[in-house]
């Protein structure tokens, strides 16, 4: 037999075993290609999602209200731990939490539970050194709020998930959030990350300025703090807006909550700060002479039968403006017999009394304006000094600086945006505006709102009372009050509207005895913080020292 | 096919010699290059630490900043809050980017004095 022919034979023979491997290489290879080369990718390779920071909030200097900050959160997959009492005794000292409470977790029923969350850099480091089988670690962003509890009712919170609950964080939840990171994460055998490789930037938003400044809401805090830890009212507001913008530059509330926005969601009875709405219609259509008095009637005027409306002090003949300062219900109720309910009712509503202001917070109140058809008599009345409708502190806040600004009523701006401020509409002349201002500044200088004088600057303003409804009885509590006061500063060309509402104080309940001394300190304060010069550099209350 | 045993070629053997350089420097190549990722993540790792870090910063300086820190620390100083008549105009004259604004303030310091704490 031939060599060759033997040889080749020999090597046929040898080779023979490797064909079904050959074949089997083959079909994997070729047929089974796609399927098995994403296995291996699982195998070695794996995607992941790393969240992106939430935009910051920020005050309107650029002064960090809400930051986020890199954190970890770590659990326990159960299904690799083979003794949970070793396992609770090794983290308890790195995570400083009881070696019981870690036990207690990691024998609960379900494989997968936290261990802690909200975790610094350096438990982390310490964590990821001691490398404890079952105990997982995973990044994410966690929301702080470096000045406490500053202005937490305008900037809500967040959810465990990173979503917005309430408050600015909630209605601009998909502004402020970013788009996460996509990351291919290839690994080595023992699962330790060889290299991640970016597929997706995300998306990182870019910080949000608010309107509010930051200093300012301190000092609304601050002084609504003082009476709300002595508890000297049950729940008390502040809100502070650019009468020359429609800018809110605070918003405080105590307590704070951080879940609920009084100053939108909630609607009240004003009480007499509502009777500048009546004076303005009326001076607005010329129906009330300066020189014109209307009668006191000592205290007691029966509207109609079994309706009696009563002064707190009784009163003989007032003019417009005294009405005002000794903040009469039967002069203004007489003023707005005069008016007739479509005036009051038109103006009322050319102030954005029962319509939303479009303040970008959620669940905002429109409040309550009773309908045209159903002003009587008695209910025209009453609404004429601010009972038997409903309306928001923003509401308010925003009608009082259009008194202040001559007329114009801006829309409501939170959001430092590039946006210019909406001017909603004129309400009223501007001769008639300045008219109530003047009387404002008589109220504050010598009517009920004496306490919310500032020695050396003009300031204009009016006290508000009124009786809350009892929830059980539903009627008129004799105990129960809410006290406001709203005005401007200062008031030659005011740069401040401040609105102080308490609900339930105690002790002393009038508007003008507890509500105005807070606007006072406020006022003093930001007076003194921007420089501006008195505009009543003569005054008497300056006292020589000063001068 | 015996030619194959029987003589040495230079060309061939010079092939061979290529190959295994070209395996050698592929496989260098990926040694190096999964050290290289090792490098690079662990950067990532301490440039994150470092982030974070800059992050807890931020956060202390915010905190030590905010209104409440700094009226605690100055009410413990003995300072009080001036009031607007405390202030005295200097000069009455306004800039031309502040109208309503002095030109300066002087504070007058015998009413920021504090009465003594018992």
């Amino acid at each position: 037999m031939d060599l060759g022919l033997r040889l080749t034979a020999a090597a046929c023979l040898s080779l023979s075993p490797l064909a079904p491997l050959t074949a089997r290489l083959a079909y994997l290879q070729i047929f089974k290609h796609d399927n098995l080369s994403v296995r291996a990718a699982g195998e070695f390779a794996r995607t992941a999602q790393e969240a992106t920071p939430r935009a910051e909030l920020l005050d309107r200097k650029g002064r960090v209200l809400a930051r986020s900050i890199p954190s970890w959160s770590c659990f326990v997959d159960k299904a690799m731990v083979k003794d949970p009492h070793a396992f609770a005794a090794r983290l308890a000292p790195l995570l400083q939490i009881p070696a019981a409470e870690i036990e207690r977790k990691t024998r609960a029923a379900q494989r997968f539970a936290w261990i802690k969350t909200h975790m610094g850099q350096a438990e982390f480091s310490a964590l990821a050194d001691a490398r404890v089988e079952g105990l997982g670690l995973v990044p994410a962003q966690e929301r702080v709020y470096p000045n406490g509890d500053l202005a937490r009712s305008v900037l809500g919170l967040i959810g465990t998930e990173g979503r917005g609950l309430a408050g600015l964080e909630l209605s601009q939840d998909s502004r402020l959030r970013g788009r996460a990171r996509r990351l291919e994460v290839i690994r080595d055998g023992q699962g330790r990350t060889i290299y991640k490789n970016l597929t997706d930037a995300g998306d990182e938003p870019p910080a949000l300025s608010l309107t509010i400044d930051r200093t300012t809401q301190y000092l609304a805090e601050e002084a609504l703090k003082e009476g709300g830890e002595k508890r000297l009212f049950k729940e008390g507001l502040v809100a502070v807006q650019d009468p020359r913008n429609g800018e809110i530059l605070a918003m405080a509330a105590w307590p704070p909550n951080p879940l609920r926005n009084s100053f939108v969601q909630d609607a009240f009875e004003p009480g007499s700060t509502f009777k500048v709405v009546t004076a303005l219609a009326a001076l607005e259509s010329d129906l009330v002479r300066p020189d014109e008095t209307f009668s006191g009637e000592a205290g007691k005027w029966q509207i109609s039968p079994g309706v009696t409306i009563t002064d707190h002090e009784p009163e003989a003949d007032m003019t417009l403006a005294q009405i005002l300062e000794r903040s009469s219900n039967i002069g203004i109720a007489k003023v707005i017999e005069r008016v007739g309910a479509t005036r009051f009712y038109r103006l009322a509503r050319a102030f954005g009394f029962g319509a939303k202001t479009g303040c970008p917070l959620p669940g905002e109140s429109a409040g309550e304006l009773k309908p045209l058809s159903d002003l009587t008599r008695v209910g025209l009345a009453a609404s004429s000094y601010g009972y038997g409708l409903a309306i928001s502190p923003l509401q308010m806040v925003g009608a009082y600086s259009a008194i202040a600004n001559g007329g114009v009523l801006w829309e409501p701006k939170l959001l430092l945006d590039e946006k210019p401020p909406v001017k909603v509409r004129r309400v009223a002349s501007q001769r008639a505006v300045q008219d109530i201002a003047l009387m404002l500044e008589g109220v504050v200088e010598h009517g009920t709102a004496t306490s919310a004088r500032i020695p050396g600057y003009r300031v204009g303003g009016k006290t508000g009372t009124a009786r809350k409804i009892d929830p059980l009885t539903r009627k008129y509590s004799s105990s129960a009050y809410t006290a406001s006061f709203a005005g401007f500063l200062p008031a030659s060309q005011p740069r401040w509207t401040i609105l102080v509402v308490l609900h339930e104080p105690k002790g002393a309940y009038y508007g003008g005895l507890v509500a105005a001394p807070i606007f006072s300190r406020i006022g003093r304060r930001l007076l003194t913080l921007e420089g501006i010069a008195p505009d009543r550099p003569h005054d008497p209350a300056l006292g020589t020292a000063q001068r | 096919m015996m030619s194959m045993f029987m003589g040495f070629d230079p060309r061939r053997a010079a092939k061979f010699a290529g190959l295994g350089l070209l395996i050698l420097f592929l496989s260098w190549q990926h040694v190096q290059a999964t050290r290289l990722g090792y490098q690079v993540e662990s950067s990532r790792k301490r440039a994150r630490q470092a982030r974070s870090r800059v992050a807890g910063l931020r956060l202390t300086l915010d905190q030590t900043l905010s209104p409440s820190m700094l009226a605690a620390r100055a009410s413990s100083m003995g300072m009080v809050a001036a009031a607007p008549e405390s202030l005295r105009v200097l000069s009455s004259g306004a800039t031309d980017a502040h109208p309503s604004r002095p030109l300066l303030w002087a504070r007058n310091v015998m009413s920021l004095v504090t009465p003594a704490r018992s």
